[in-house]
């Protein structure tokens, strides 16, 4: 195991740079190694086994430190403060590629649990690689930038709120009452972390280690209470993000998660990636990929042209929220962990979400500037 | 000065007039070039909430000034609004744009042992004295230094 994770982060690290010089996402590159270290490639020469409980675990960790630096970087301030436009463009994009990825679901003749798990992994947008291209063409500070920026915020608290609708586990009213529990306990929190900003409260870095400690124990009270645990992570963020302590807090996070537990985890997403799910995978990618897609487009181009945004720059808003990243990657591997999905289904699940996270990437900085090319005509 | 007796000492004791007078002092809505002409000659400026009102709700410290001027560079994970803003692609107009909104502050009755507790604590090298959600000082380490000396 020990000579297995020194070279994942090794290789991780690398590919993530050279997919970085590349103008790709370092994540992408994070992935292939962990397919290049996995049972088809290395594991098969070698006879190396990076999959195994003590490599999940720290994937685990990895998951629980980026969803808790997700909910403190998004902010609850920030959240209250955010214009119509954007609340419109986000609900517009979340409810249609929800049911895009349902329609899927239902179209290849899965049952309502499987479908609304392919709807929950269409939702939550990734924009670093929009933003990135908006910059190169230098039109970030545009009412479009600023809408993508905005309702791409949104969309992950929305879709994490989806999530613990329709991964919870138990029937609608034990499940509501759960939910209740989960928020009451929010909120009272929300309450006693007010309480506690006006007092005043110093945090040495004996509070930042308290800080990690309570975004644990929040997923695991997630956890308990038949919801994800990737929404107790999200939302401890969320509840501590009112502190002044924020950035400290927001740095201390990126800092162990960046260097070793969040690359683990996406090296142990491509080391699951099955090449056997690669041979039936074809109808169920021709779906999966464009309807993913399509749903984000058709979305926030509708929201944004609700919002009076002309044609083209609705088309580009559209276009821009379309790229999915670390979030999808999180709720497809919670998902396979949950068994939501019957065998073979998983692998080709989690290897459809792979490559959707690849072509979205791929091709929306290539959408992006033809939309504005034709613009400038 | 006996160190002890320094940090017995209380914050109202060390603000005077002209330090009041001097405080480094724009407006949310200022211009991100008169915040750039402040920190010209200071370390920091604070915000308030309006044209010479006292009411804090930020700072603008030389690092922020610094993130703001560099090249962009995005995260690996997780993209936040914050990591837009900067002065190259036209996301920072105003000081409220750069500013940090969640201050930790100090209060007239402090001690000095306390604030620079407070300070390590933090990672701050400077923090605003409150009175009635209005600023109406401030201590840095030079100011702490100035009364080591004997200077104030």
């Amino acid at each position: 195991m020990l000579l297995e994770i020194g070279i994942a982060l090794l290789l991780a690290k690398l590919l993530g740079y050279a997919f970085e010089k590349i103008k790709q996402p370092a994540v992408i590159g994070e992935v292939l190694s962990g397919i290049i270290i996995g049972p088809f490639v290395i594991g098969k020469m070698f006879d190396m086994q990076y999959l195994s409980p003590e490599t999940e675990g720290l994937a685990q960790v990895g998951i629980v430190l980026l969803l808790f630096m997700s909910g403190l970087e998004i902010g609850l301030e920030e959240i209250k403060t955010m214009g119509k436009n954007g609340l419109v463009t986000a609900i517009f994009g979340v409810i249609f590629s929800f049911f895009s990825g349902y329609i899927v679901g239902h179209i290849m003749g899965y049952d309502l649990v499987v479908s609304i798990a392919i709807g929950n992994i269409f939702v939550a947008t990734s924009v670093g690689i929009t933003v990135r291209t908006l910059m190169e063409m230098q039109v970030l500070n545009s009412k479009v930038g600023e809408l993508i920026v905005t309702s791409a915020v949104l969309d992950d608290v929305i879709g994490i709120i989806i999530l613990s609708f329709t991964l919870g586990q138990g029937n609608p009213y034990t499940l509501g009452a759960k939910m209740c529990i989960f928020f009451a306990s929010f909120m009272i929190l929300l309450f006693l972390i007010h309480k506690i900003g006006k007092v005043k409260l110093h945090i040495p870095r004996f509070g930042l280690t308290v800080a990690i400690a309570f975004a644990f124990i929040f997923s695991a009270l997630a956890k308990g209470l038949g919801l994800a645990t990737i929404v107790g992570a999200f939302f401890a963020g969320l509840v501590l993000s009112n502190l002044p302590q924020r950035r400290r807090m927001i740095g201390f996070t990126r800092q162990i998660g960046n260097i070793f537990f969040i690359p683990l985890f996406f090296v142990w997403v491509g080391a699951s990636f099955d090449f056997h799910a690669l041979e039936d995978l074809g109808i169920l990618v021709l779906l999966f990929i464009p309807m993913a897609l399509a749903g984000k487009i058709i979305g926030c181009s509708l929201g944004a042209k609700i919002s009076k945004f002309k044609g083209r720059d609705a088309l580009a808003v559209g276009i821009g929220m379309m790229p999915r990243m670390e979030i999808a990657l999180v709720i497809v591997s919670t998902e396979v962990a949950r068994e939501i999905f019957a065998e073979p289904l998983a692998h080709q699940i989690m290897a459809g979400t792979i490559l959707l996270v690849i072509v979205s990437s791929l091709l929306t900085p290539v959408l992006l500037k033809m939309v504005y090319r034709k613009e400038g005509k | 000065m006996n160190l002890k007796e320094l940090h017995e000492k209380k914050i109202k004791d060390l603000l005077d007039k002209i330090q009041i007078l001097n405080l480094p002092l724009l407006e949310r809505e200022a211009n991100i070039e008169e915040v750039f002409s402040v920190l010209t000659s200071r370390d920091h400026v604070w915000i308030t909430d309006e044209k010479n009102g006292k009411k804090l709700v930020g700072i603008i410290t030389e690092s922020d000034v610094l993130h703001s001027l560099a090249p962009q560079r995005l995260p690996k994970y997780v993209f936040s609004k914050r990591h837009g803003i900067s002065l190259q692609h036209g996301t920072v107009k105003t000081a409220g744009d750069i500013m940090h909104k969640r201050l930790i502050t100090c209060s007239p009755t402090d001690s000095v042992g306390e604030i620079l507790r407070i300070m390590i604590n933090s990672g701050l090298r400077r923090l605003p004295v409150i009175e009635n959600e209005e600023i109406v000082g401030e201590v840095t380490i030079h100011h702490i230094l100035q009364i080591v000396l004997g200077k104030r």
